[in-house]
């Protein structure tokens, strides 16, 4: 298990903990700029955290204080990482096979048999064939199983992944997730995916941290991560489309910009009168030809249909809010949704999601 | 024709060569992990480049005299010579060299260094190959210059046959007694030697990096 604790101010800030299971894939989510490579590049001893611990498997690979400075530092050699670079980083004049021989050299002896091994990887990339081609000699997804293989070569203790998929075309990337998914149940180490891209974190990871600013914001499952963030940024970094605000006094909140009060579900975490902002999963709002007494009217201001899905948008309460609902053709055409015309939307209360604008401990919450 | 000049310019060449280049591609490493005073030690380094050989001649006729630094006057000496020689080339050696290791994107260190490799083996396994072409480069300036240096040489050493007197020495003598001949042989095996020295020195190194082949593949 891999354990980190990462704090400095200068020259990015980074404020980070978290923990990667043996055989987790744990992903790294954040805008650009955000420290999540920072911090993977800390872990593998490219960088220097001023303060904080990491341990591998109860190994200690770096420990620093504010106070006593750095006091256990193993470099990138000692630590047994795999990492794998955006831009692949292959020795530009070694061959594919000669690549892969490198992280064998202090480990294997042999001439012959680091070749057998590298062979092995290579092999299990389905690049074997590819062996004594040159770096520049390989496509971008050839050259990321290269550096895929070398990066596991030498059976390191943990698999860090820089963007590893960000440099290549679509389909190439749906066959390396594909090799990362068959590989991640065979090595049983834990592994730290860094990426920009939700739907790839989605697709592979076991659990997200999202990062921002170099401040760890929340590590969760993906499904509950999209569900419930944490807090508003958060749900603006998972790119939750209906957000909005109000105002939350004793299980009631009430929605801005108009008289809507919903009855919500709260773990006591919030303080009366306290402004939140709030999120509605899709499975929480439903269309109805007909009103009810509970139902909001909308305005039907935009319909994009792809494929088989449609997206609607719709506007609430005198075009004070916009509202993004996702449906099949189908039930497009059984609500008879035009755009121009009115429906009615029903809200439901329980699968509110609330939460505090910034974190409850954050001292600019109150002056906000 | 002076064969003893010309034996003598190439001997002066080869040791020139031999001890220059491993210091230029130790100066040339280092200077990459330098902070401050990298500008200060380049500038240096370079002075060689700007200096008029008679400046640079005189603090050396200075230097290895009798109260020289190795204690034993060294002037009108080959040693006198090579160290002027060494000196001279300071910048024809060390600039090619520091650009080659300048050149190789820092991420593909980072990944020898994740790879386990220590840093003596990412030197020579990774960052002396990738550097080859500079270095090749350094040897054949190195090579051409040493050949055709004469004002440093002329005032550190003097003109004894045999001991200092270099070819471009020798062609400087043969003109300066009207042996225009004499002065274009000798300037015409100086050319030829420096070509060949280029053409070969492009051919073999030029092309393709050098690959350590030790880990058997």
């Amino acid at each position: 298990m891999l354990k980190i604790k990462l704090s400095q101010t200068t020259p990015n800030p980074l404020q980070l903990s978290l923990e990667c299971f043996t055989g987790e894939l744990h992903a790294l989510v954040g805008p650009s700029g955000s420290g999540k490579t920072t911090a993977l590049r800390t872990i593998a001893g490219l960088n220097h955290a001023h303060a904080g611990k990491i341990e591998c498997n109860g190994e200690l690979w770096f420990e620093a204080s504010e106070i006593s400075g750095i006091t256990t530092l193993l470099n990138p050699a000692q630590r047994s990482c795999g990492f794998l670079f955006q831009q692949y980083a292959l020795f530009p004049h070694l061959s594919a096979l000669e690549n892969v021989c490198i992280p064998l050299y202090n480990s294997v002896s042999d001439f012959g048999e680091r070749k057998v091994q590298a062979e092995q990887w290579l092999n299990r990339m389905g690049i074997g064939e590819l062996s004594h081609r040159m770096p520049h000699q390989l496509s971008g997804g050839q050259q990321q199983r290269v550096a895929l293989a070398r990066a596991l070569a030498r059976s390191p203790k943990i698999l860090l992944l820089d963007e590893p998929f960000s440099a290549v075309d679509a389909p190439t990337r749906q066959g390396l997730y594909k090799t990362l998914a068959e590989l991640r149940k065979d090595l049983n180490i834990p592994i730290l995916l860094v990426t920009h891209d939700l739907r790839e974190a989605d697709l592979l990871a076991d659990r997200i941290t999202v990062i921002d600013q170099g401040v760890g914001l929340q590590t969760a499952k993906p499904q509950i991560l999209f569900e419930r963030p944490r807090n508003s940024r958060v749900a603006e970094l998972v790119g939750i489309n209906n957000k909005f605000s109000g105002v939350f006094i004793a299980g009631n909140l009430t929605w801005d910009g108009c008289s809507t009060v919903f009855e919500v579900l709260d773990k006591g975490k919030i303080p009366p009168n306290t402004p939140v902002a709030w999120v509605i999963p899709a499975d929480g709002i439903s269309l109805h030809a007909a009103p009810s007494s509970s139902s909001i009217e909308a305005y039907v201001e935009q319909i994009s249909t792809l494929g088989q899905i449609a997206v609607i948008q719709l506007l609430l309460n005198n075009a004070t809010h916009k509202l993004i609902w996702e449906a099949s053709a189908a039930e497009v055409k059984r609500l008879e949704l035009e755009v121009g015309k009115n429906t009615h939307v029903e809200i439901d209360g329980s699968k509110i999601h609330i939460m505090p604008l910034r974190p409850i401990n954050d001292p600019r919450r109150l002056t906000s | 024709m002076d064969m003893d000049a010309i034996l003598l310019s190439l001997k002066l060449a080869f040791w020139t060569l031999v001890l220059i280049l491993p210091f230029g591609v130790w100066v040339a490493h280092r200077l990459q992990r330098v902070g401050k005073s990298k500008s200060w030690i380049e500038a240096g380094l370079a002075l060689p480049l700007v200096l008029p050989p008679t400046v640079l001649g005189y603090y050396l006729l200075v230097g290895l005299g009798d109260k020289s630094l190795f204690g034993i006057p060294l002037v009108f000496s080959f040693t006198g010579i090579l160290i002027a020689s060494l000196i001279v080339n300071l910048p024809f050696a060390i600039q090619p060299i520091q650009r080659a290791f300048e050149a190789i994107n820092p991420e593909i260190i980072e990944a020898a260094q994740v790879s386990g490799l220590s840093d003596w083996q990412i030197f020579r396994l990774i960052e002396l190959p990738l550097a080859w072409r500079g270095i090749s480069s350094a040897a054949v300036l190195t090579f051409a210059h040493t050949l055709g240096e004469f004002g440093v040489v002329l005032m550190v050493g003097g003109a004894i046959p045999g001991e200092t007197k270099t070819v471009s020495i020798a062609i400087y003598d043969k003109v300066q007694s009207f042996d225009t001949s004499g002065a274009g042989y000798l300037s015409l095996i100086l050319l030829a030697t420096s070509l060949v020295a280029i053409a070969i020195s492009y051919g073999v190194f030029g092309r393709q990096a050098s690959r350590a082949k030790e880990w058997g593949a």
